[in-house]
């Protein structure tokens, strides 16, 4: 069965924090129209603006070695939204939400929905990595036909350990957990990059024909560890 | 309680507890941090801001920027250093006054005799008792010199192009604009509430793409030279797609007027398309070393701009001694195109130098000559040290540009000498050298 399905019945949310090991954590930052980011995001949520009209797709995909569920890869589709700041918190990086996932393992699909609330593709995807000195290509398939095709370039590297957001929302409620991520890091602007998002049931949200195939912001992580914080339930959050 | 803004936290709830008054990766943090944040309080955001800016931000280089100057902004200048508050005689490169003419005699001269003769302000809108005799014929000069039946003058660069932009484009229409415009153009078309289109930067393939699917009223903006880069719009090519496209073409030439061209009439003067652009914009705080801009075009859109450019309407007229000396500027630039020669021969000296030196000056072709660093956490230090130097440049930093594009922005001026231009070349070569970036 395709489609999306973030809910899987009201659960307590965890306490525990939850690590999950990669190889590589590559990501594109594409802008695309605002009209398609607001259908996309739940009302709670306002997209960031780049430039006036346009908000940003990003498109990241994880190599993961070590995990609760084993190793498996993963494809997430998310715009960037206004992170929350509250009395107390630290201020993250920036914050995502993520509108769709896609893995190549049930039990990586069924872990992130049960416990992250996550919406997913609900069928394994194809997803390889082909990393170079000067960039890493990374392909995403589903039943033989192309998903996602997306050249990703390094700049130079650093240790990092970076702060991010992550909300969601389901039939359940909204959610909110930090996000960190412990790596070699590169970063650039530099426009080297560029994607192919293929017409497919994964990519049916998004206005293809209005996206920039060029990132504007290139990132790849290496050799990390990715933290999720237990699950915030955001009591303001309509349901 | 106030907000932290510490960008790293340990993974676990132990070393959380180790960690809670640290402010590690602090330095990760930037302008574009503090722009969107929800919360449900406006204030929110102050406390992690002001922690930034204290805790880091200002005593790491951007105390650099607005650091007051006690001297005109000639090629020498006094200015107080803003940590240790000790005042600096530096090498100035960094001011916009491309032909000096902000001190000449004559501008002086013409501003103390209409101060005299009007007083400080225009005490009233244009539209209503703010209009005086000076900006009459202010007006008349410009429109003479541009070619153009008629030029209407705004308070300010930013005003000019909110108050024509907002005036003439509703919602429904296109705003189709390159990526690298002014946040004046960009601030206009938001407020006129119309369908805003950006193209890459300088790509005519890219705007033919963005007019695609548009359909009704379409405004195609570019500038005459970017300010950020110093490179020269592709206007041939950019005017034959927005022709073919039916479009209506804009072009603001803050950094270009009274400088390209034959007659110093712009970037559209030097292509031959100034009949084909249907509004130019141009200020007077560059070349003319005032404030102020204006928009040249027809008598018809003087009239409507007269109407509805609301900035200009709601805000005071441009003070009466400003726009005396500004006329006198004019005048003094039309009458001396050896200024704009002498400005042309010190760009392509300095060019030659920072060649010889082996310095980066990415894509620019004018006197707007970027130095790329291309390294966001070194650049402040680079700053301090041309500072300690003697010499007087602004770092350019994200997200005023892409990351790892920073650099500093030199701004040559006619009246830079050859030797004042080897001593910044000098002084540039050492420093970059000093810290490893040549």
């Amino acid at each position: 069965m395709s489609g999306s399905n973030g809910s899987n019945g009201a659960k307590k949310p965890s306490s525990e924090f939850v690590q999950y090991h990669f190889r590589h954590a590559i990501g594109g930052f594409f802008e695309f129209p605002t009209a398609n980011a607001r259908k996309i995001l739940p009302p709670h949520l306002h997209p960031v603006e780049p430039h006036h009209g346009q908000s940003v797709l990003s498109v990241m995909a994880f190599d993961f070695h070590k995990s609760m569920v084993g190793e498996y890869g993963e494809l997430i589709l998310s715009v960037l939204v206004m992170p929350r700041v509250a009395p107390g918190e630290p201020l993250p990086r920036s914050a995502f939400y993520p509108f769709l996932l896609g893995t190549t393992t049930k039990d990586s699909r069924d872990h992130a929905i049960e416990r992250w609330h996550l919406p997913h593709f609900m069928e394994n995807i194809d997803l390889s990595f082909d990393a170079k000195d000067d960039g890493i290509r990374i392909a995403a398939a589903h039943g033989g036909k192309p998903i996602i095709d997306m050249n990703i370039t390094p700049y130079s590297w650093e240790k990092v350990s970076h702060r991010y957001q992550s909300f969601m929302h389901d039939a359940d409620g909204s959610y909110m957990s930090t996000i960190i991520m412990e790596s070699g890091f590169s970063e650039n602007e530099e426009e080297r990059g560029d994607i192919t998002i293929h017409p497919h049931a994964f990519t049916k949200d998004i206005d293809r024909d209005n996206v920039n195939t060029t990132p504007f912001r290139e990132l790849w992580m290496r050799d990390g560890l990715q933290t999720f914080h237990p699950l915030d339930t955001l009591a303001s959050a309509a349901v | 309680m106030a907000t932290r803004i510490s960008n790293t936290t340990p993974a676990t709830p132990e070393e959380e507890t180790d960690a809670a008054g640290a402010n590690g990766g602090i330095a990760d943090f930037d302008y574009s941090n503090f722009y969107y944040s929800s919360s449900d309080d406006i204030f929110a955001i102050f406390d992690p801001y002001n922690e930034w800016w204290y805790g880091h931000a200002r005593d790491n280089g951007y105390y650099l920027f607005s650091q007051p100057m006690s001297t005109p902004p000639g090629p020498r200048i006094d200015l107080e250093e803003q940590l240790g508050h000790e005042r600096l005689k530096l090498l100035n490169l960094a001011s916009y006054n491309y032909l000096g003419l902000s001190y000449h005699p004559e501008v002086i001269d013409a501003a103390k005799k209409a101060l005299d003769h009007y007083g400080l302000g225009a005490a009233g809108s244009p539209i209503l008792s703010g209009t005086m005799e000076i900006h009459v014929q202010l007006e008349k000069a410009l429109a003479k010199f541009k070619k153009k039946d008629a030029v209407m003058v705004f308070p300010t660069g930013y005003s000019t192009n909110v108050g024509l932009i907002a005036a003439l484009m509703r919602p429904g229409d296109w705003v189709i604009m390159d990526q690298n415009v002014h946040a004046s153009i960009v601030d206009g078309a938001i407020l006129s509430k119309a369908n805003v289109r950006f193209f890459r930067h300088n790509r005519p393939d890219d705007l033919e793409k963005k007019l695609r699917g548009t359909t009704g009223k379409r405004l195609v903006i570019v500038e005459g030279v970017y300010s950020m880069d110093g490179d020269e719009a592709r206007l041939p090519e950019i005017v034959e797609v927005a022709k073919r496209h039916g479009a209506r073409i804009m072009i603001d030439e803050a950094h270009s007027t009274f400088l390209y061209g034959a007659n110093g009439r712009g970037v559209a003067e030097k292509y031959g398309l100034e009949e084909d652009i249907d509004i130019h914009v141009g200020t007077f705080s560059k070349a003319l070393g005032g404030m102020g801009g204006f928009v040249a075009g027809s008598q018809a859109l003087y009239n409507y701009l007269m109407g509805f450019a609301r900035s200009r309407v709601f805000s005071c007229a441009l003070s009466p001694a400003v726009s005396a000396g500004v006329l006198q500027a004019l005048r003094i630039a039309e009458r001396e195109p050896q200024l704009r020669d002498t400005l042309w021969s010190n760009v392509a000296y300095m060019r030659g130098l920072l060649a010889e030196a082996g310095i980066d000056v990415g894509e620019s072709t004018s006197q707007i000559i970027p130095i790329m660093i291309r390294n966001d956490r070194k650049i402040f230090g680079v700053a301090q040290a041309l500072q300690k130097a003697g010499l007087y440049l602004q770092p350019i930093i994200y997200p005023a540009v892409a990351k790892h594009r920073s650099r500093f922005r030199i701004s040559i001026s006619a009246t830079h000498t050859t030797q004042q231009l080897d001593e910044a070349a000098t002084i540039l070569a050492d420093v970059m050298t000093a810290e490893g970036l040549r």
